[in-house]
């Protein structure tokens, strides 16, 4: 952690949006265990719902995301996409966004601002929301993009091509890296060079800090921060947002090769548990209010998912051979 | 009438469709005040450079080609300068895995109007050489432009910069700077997916893309003092391919060469054999003969680069073959 990291928390935020990050936690677990129990290759985030509601809560209309497939899902609704079309997405049914034709746990749809994973590999979405960025600086708008990547991922020549790409351009785009230490089984102690991920940022002449990925308030606040800079023309900045995955890497995955009593650790450090004691201790919301939140997100999201399942499957003919080009059909 | 060289004419493309639509922009290594290497975008800096619109990238291609990827997800309609097309390996996951997939992918929410240009071939630059384009036919979603004459190089770069798709552009650098050609003046657009027949002929087809189209033309020349007529089909795309002029030639001559300067396996030339024999088989008179470089990588000599590609004697002899067969 670098001293950044007490400075990028607002000193006063107000309650609305400390309720409206609670229901993003809250919705991002309520979706995990909903989905879960569907989709045994679900890329659980169980610990991680802080770093999550933090970073993609508050972007404005024509801002871009590319998040990480940890937090797809929820930054597609924070966008304000449907939830049941985006569980049809997670079934493949063709009331998905496209219809069946991709996922929507790793992929969200564009026409919310958001750049999806359209093949499994890592790292390229970075440059997508530099590309992005460079649109918005090119056309003057006041938008940004935010290019959200793990931990593994900070290992790739695709980052230090995108975060130099950026600083050298000076573009809207801020980084977050939501370490979650971990990328299936290769430990971040292990194999990321250096302390942090967010001393990088230096070698890129932009600013950095590491914040605690367990507390929404101090990733939303980082975040925000560099998001109003990267607004005003400030160029890029990386916010780490250090947590732990509790969850396996997927839902089957029955390998764990962490040590019992280090997840145990994590686990009790729950970022929904912290953040209701601040809550209530803040007189913001009291204990009641807070399981009222809980219980209309598990019905919004236990409906959505009932709805998705009983949607139709896809026909042959969304297939759709002869459209997989944009415009004109080819002769 | 305008005459340019395949590079000035190629240059003027970019800067007509940038004076057309202020959503182009051009970026990549060196090609700003530098103007890029062989002059690939010679001029460019002088009348767009202020505006913003020609950006010199850090040496990152697949940072500057997923760059090119978001900025047209975002609307704009980016030209990407790759330098060369061996670099090609560099990029394929941003322009053709992701940039080919997000149209068909999104339902069509998405699109990736981005071209990527690159120079390549054996010729007098020595260096540089690899024809790799064919790797992209495995990739849905792109397209692939192979010019031959300054003139197709013009109408279709205008037509790649319209097209909402990543099109891969490639520029042979033998044709590169090797002579001026007639340009049709006006708005000169070739549509992509559509070949030309360049020479027209009754005895045997050969099916051709840039350097190898010049070598089949003077292979015909050749062959026409012997009687032997024959027509020269430039597919000028690879990807769409214009399957209906290539069948047409087929079931004219009833005979088949395909000339490619990509290596023999899996060299795009291959799918215009696998489109006769599947489409055209009853119109065949001879075994469909290709001519390819042998599957080794590019060598440095020059006798030895003479030995590796095709030249017109070869594709002549492919054509006697088919011919007398």
């Amino acid at each position: 952690m670098n001293d950044a990291a007490a400075n990028a928390v607002p000193a006063a935020t107000d309650a609305a949006t400390a309720l409206a990050l609670y229901r993003l936690m809250v919705f991002t677990r309520a979706a995990d265990a909903v989905i879960a129990k569907e989709d045994g290759h679900w890329h659980g985030l169980e610990g991680e719902e802080a770093a999550v509601a933090g970073t993609y809560h508050g972007l404005r209309d024509g801002d871009v995301v590319a998040p990480h497939y940890r937090g797809m899902l929820s930054a597609s609704y924070a966008r304000g996409a449907d939830l049941r079309r985006l569980m049809a997405g997670i079934l493949g049914k063709v009331t998905s966004y496209n219809r069946g034709r991709y996922r929507s746990d790793i992929c969200g749809p564009p026409q919310f601002g958001l750049i999806g994973l359209y093949s499994g590999a890592l790292g390229p979405p970075l440059s997508y929301a530099s590309g992005a960025a460079l649109a918005f600086k090119l056309d003057r708008k006041p938008n940004v993009a935010l290019a959200v990547f793990g931990d593994g991922v900070s290992s790739r020549g695709d980052c230090h091509e995108a975060m130099n790409l950026a600083s050298t351009m000076s573009l809207p785009v801020v980084f977050v890296c939501q370490n979650n230490q971990v990328a299936i089984s290769t430990l971040a102690r292990d194999r990321v060079g250096g302390r942090a991920v967010s001393e990088r940022a230096a070698g890129y002449g932009m600013p950095g800090c590491t914040v605690d990925g367990n507390d929404a308030l101090a990733v939303h606040g980082a975040v925000q921060a560099a998001v109003a800079r990267a607004r005003a023309g400030g160029g890029p900045s990386l916010v780490e947002a250090l947590t732990y995955r509790v969850a396996g890497h997927f839902v089957s995955d029955q390998v764990e090769t962490r040590p019992a009593d280090e997840i145990a650790a994590w686990r009790a450090r729950d970022p929904i548990a912290q953040f209701e004691r601040r809550l209530v201790d803040g007189g913001i919301a009291d204990a009641a209010a807070l399981a009222r939140i809980g219980d209309e997100v598990r019905r919004e999201v236990e409906a959505a998912m009932a709805a998705a399942k009983a949607d139709p499957d896809p026909g042959p003919e969304v297939l759709g051979v002869g459209t997989v080009y944009a415009g004109e059909r080819t002769k | 009438m305008t005459r340019q060289t395949f590079q000035e004419a190629t240059v003027a493309a970019i800067a007509e469709e940038m004076r057309r639509d202020p959503d182009v922009f051009i970026m990549g290594e060196d090609i700003g005040a530098f103007g890029g290497p062989l002059k690939s975008c010679d001029g460019l800096w002088a009348e767009f450079g202020a505006q913003g619109r020609v950006i010199d990238t850090p040496i990152s291609e697949g940072g500057f080609v997923g760059a090119g990827v978001g900025a047209a997800l975002a609307g704009k309609r980016p030209v990407v300068d790759l330098m060369f097309a061996e670099f090609l390996g560099l990029v394929v996951h941003p322009f053709g895995l992701d940039g080919g997939a997000m149209h068909y992918y999104s339902d069509g929410a998405a699109k990736v109007p981005l071209v990527v240009r690159a120079k390549y071939g054996v010729g007098p630059f020595h260096g540089h050489a690899y024809d790799f384009h064919s790797w992209l036919l495995n990739i849905p979603g792109v397209k692939v432009v192979v010019p031959s004459t300054p003139a197709d190089a013009k109408g279709l770069m205008k037509a790649a910069i319209r097209d909402d798709n990543p099109v891969f552009f490639l520029e042979h650098m033998a044709l590169y700077h090797a002579g001026r050609d007639e340009i049709p003046d006006g708005e000169h657009v070739v549509p992509l997916g559509v070949a030309d027949v360049k020479r027209a002929g009754r005895h045997a087809t050969v099916v051709a893309t840039a350097l190898m189209v010049r070598r089949a033309l003077a292979a015909a020349a050749a062959l026409a003092k012997d009687g032997i007529d024959v027509e020269v089909v430039d597919l000028r795309t690879v990807v769409p391919m214009d399957r209906e002029t290539v069948l047409a030639s087929v079931r004219k001559t009833g005979r088949l060469v395909v000339a490619c300067e990509a290596v023999r396996t899996g060299g795009s030339a291959n799918e215009v054999v696998a489109l006769a024999a599947e489409e055209a088989f009853d119109a065949l008179k001879a075994p469909i003969v290709r001519v390819a470089p042998p599957d080794v990588p590019v060598p440095f000599h020059r006798s030895l680069e003479k030995a590796y590609l095709p030249d017109a004697d070869a594709i002549a002899a492919a054509v006697r073959r088919v011919v007398r067969a």
